[in-house]
């Protein structure tokens, strides 16, 4: 290959680039959110400055992908936590988990999300909405909702429901030395939002302390509910919010 | 979290990193290398300038058992290496690489730039058949035998130590957040530590079937040369840049 086309790889390896260019649409991509109280210290001491805390509600989402432009059909589980940057409301995604090494090289590589490969499912069985995340053969998440109980309040407003606040992930990636060559703060904003169902229902969740897999690390203090979405919506390129080496 | 500790962590997530700070050492590390003669065209489009693969047209195609890898775990590997040379000093470019374990497979890719992707590799003795396979997607790729320590390499351990210190070379491609390249480099390392406990030649065969996504069979086999089986302990450590695409490239 010419050197001049090596520059407009998208990704490795040469032969078979794990994913290609962005943006990337998403079709009928599926939430669940367990909303849950934690304990503020370690809010705190998972949340990278200059990332502030924004009160002591944390969540674990599942969700089902069974569509995406690029990536192919994957489930993935979350911990997010909301906080503010310079007063503006974000929501820092702190853990990824994913059964596909396209999102997973992709999401990391490109904005730094924190994605490992453990295998999560969302399904309905039954009359419940369950999600459960398994990393190196155990059980460590499981979450449940009662099935599509209540419509959304803001189901006037539905777009907001993702759109509120943007996504901020910690990208790092070292250099061939070992010392850092990439630590960033970036933001992502969704764009051409669709929510095509939105529910609200009581929900519960566990989370058992594994070491590579560290959900748990937030404890559950309160479970405050469950939301259920069933969306399509496109994943942009991203922005630089804060460059830690600069 | 703070500046420093956001500094020193060595992987993502923060919350638990994928891998720690290298270098990595293996203990017990098994090959089985199948050497066989390919198109020449088709492997001149396969390797990335300024490299110049090797004038017989031969490609490695290779299964490595890791049973004990420091900040790594256990896992088993497999994939395509093309000895290549760079400025005329002779080097093995990794060109394709499938793993069966998230943290190698990420530590891989962003420190050094192994082209590595999520597959599940086998090597096992099956009978008298030393066998490896590659299943990709649900679907099997390659498959690779070799005759079970029939012949003591020529030279010993002592030459397979000595071939072991051949400079490696990957090509490092990370994006920037807005998608434009932000890392690509030819990169090279050099294993150390390096010490081989048994090691074996013996007639081999290979089987690779088109994937768009794992294409092992884009460089066809025309005739395969022979098997090489072996087994030693080694360390992995960081490596340096040979050539930048981004800053060393003139227009």
């Amino acid at each position: 290959m010419r050197k001049e086309d090596v520059l407009q790889l998208p990704s490795m390896p040469l032969q078979s680039p794990t994913y290609p260019r962005g943006p990337f649409r998403f079709f009928n991509r599926k939430y669940l959110i367990v909303n849950y109280l934690t304990d503020p210290k370690a809010i705190r001491e998972a949340l990278p400055e200059p990332l502030e805390p924004d009160g002591n509600q944390v969540s674990v989402q599942w969700l089902d992908l069974p569509d995406g432009e690029g990536f192919g059909a994957y489930s993935a589980a979350a911990q997010v936590i909301p906080c503010t940057l310079k007063g503006e409301p974000c929501n820092f995604i702190s853990q990824m988990y994913v059964n596909n090494t396209s999102p997973l090289a992709g999401g990391r590589e490109i904005w730094g999300y924190p994605m490992k490969f453990g295998h999560a499912s969302l399904i309905t069985h039954g009359d419940t909405l369950t999600g459960s995340l398994e990393y190196a053969s155990q059980i460590t998440a499981q979450g449940t909702m009662t099935y599509k109980h209540q419509v959304h309040p803001e189901i006037a407003h539905r777009e907001n429901l993702l759109l509120a606040r943007k996504q901020v992930t910690l990208k790092i990636i070292p250099g061939i030395d070992g010392t850092p060559e990439i630590a960033q703060l970036i933001g992502i904003t969704f764009e051409n939002v669709t929510v095509e169902g939105a529910w609200i229902g009581n929900a519960r969740l566990d989370l058992t302390p594994s070491v590579n897999c560290t959900l748990a690390d937030l404890p559950v203090h309160q479970v405050t509910g469950g939301v259920h979405l069933v969306t399509s919506m496109t994943l942009p390129y991203g922005h630089l919010l804060h460059d830690y080496l600069a | 979290m703070n500046i420093d500790q956001i500094l020193k962590l060595p992987s993502m997530p923060a919350a638990c990193p994928s891998y720690p700070l290298g270098p990595y050492r293996f203990i017990n590390r098994e090959y089985m290398i199948i050497t066989y003669e390919t198109d020449h065209d088709l492997l001149r489009a396969a390797v990335p300038e300024p490299l110049v693969p090797n004038a017989e047209g031969h490609v490695l195609y290779e299964w490595i058992r890791m049973p004990d890898s420091s900040g790594f775990g256990d896992y088993t590997e497999s994939g395509i290496v093309i000895p290549c040379t760079f400025e005329g000093e002779v080097v093995n470019y990794t060109a394709q690489m499938y793993l069966d374990d998230e943290p190698p497979i990420s530590a891989g890719r962003e420190i050094w730039g192994f082209p590595k992707k999520y597959a599940f590799p086998k090597l096992s003795v099956n009978s008298d058949t030393l066998t490896g396979t590659l299943n990709y997607a649900g679907e099997l790729v390659a498959m690779g035998t070799m005759a079970y320590k029939h012949q003591a390499s020529p030279g010993g351990l002592e030459a397979m130590n000595k071939a072991m210190t051949k400079t490696s070379c990957v090509l490092k491609v990370i994006p920037n957040f807005d998608g434009k390249p932000k890392i690509c480099q030819l990169v090279a390392f050099n294993l150390t530590d390096i010490s081989i406990k048994g090691s074996w030649i013996s007639p081999a065969r290979l089987q690779l079937i088109p994937h768009v996504n794992a294409p092992v069979a884009d460089l066809p086999i025309k005739k395969v040369i022979g098997g090489k089986h072996y087994i030693g302990d080694l360390t992995l450590p960081h490596g340096r840049v040979l050539f930048d695409f981004v800053k060393d490239q003139k227009p």
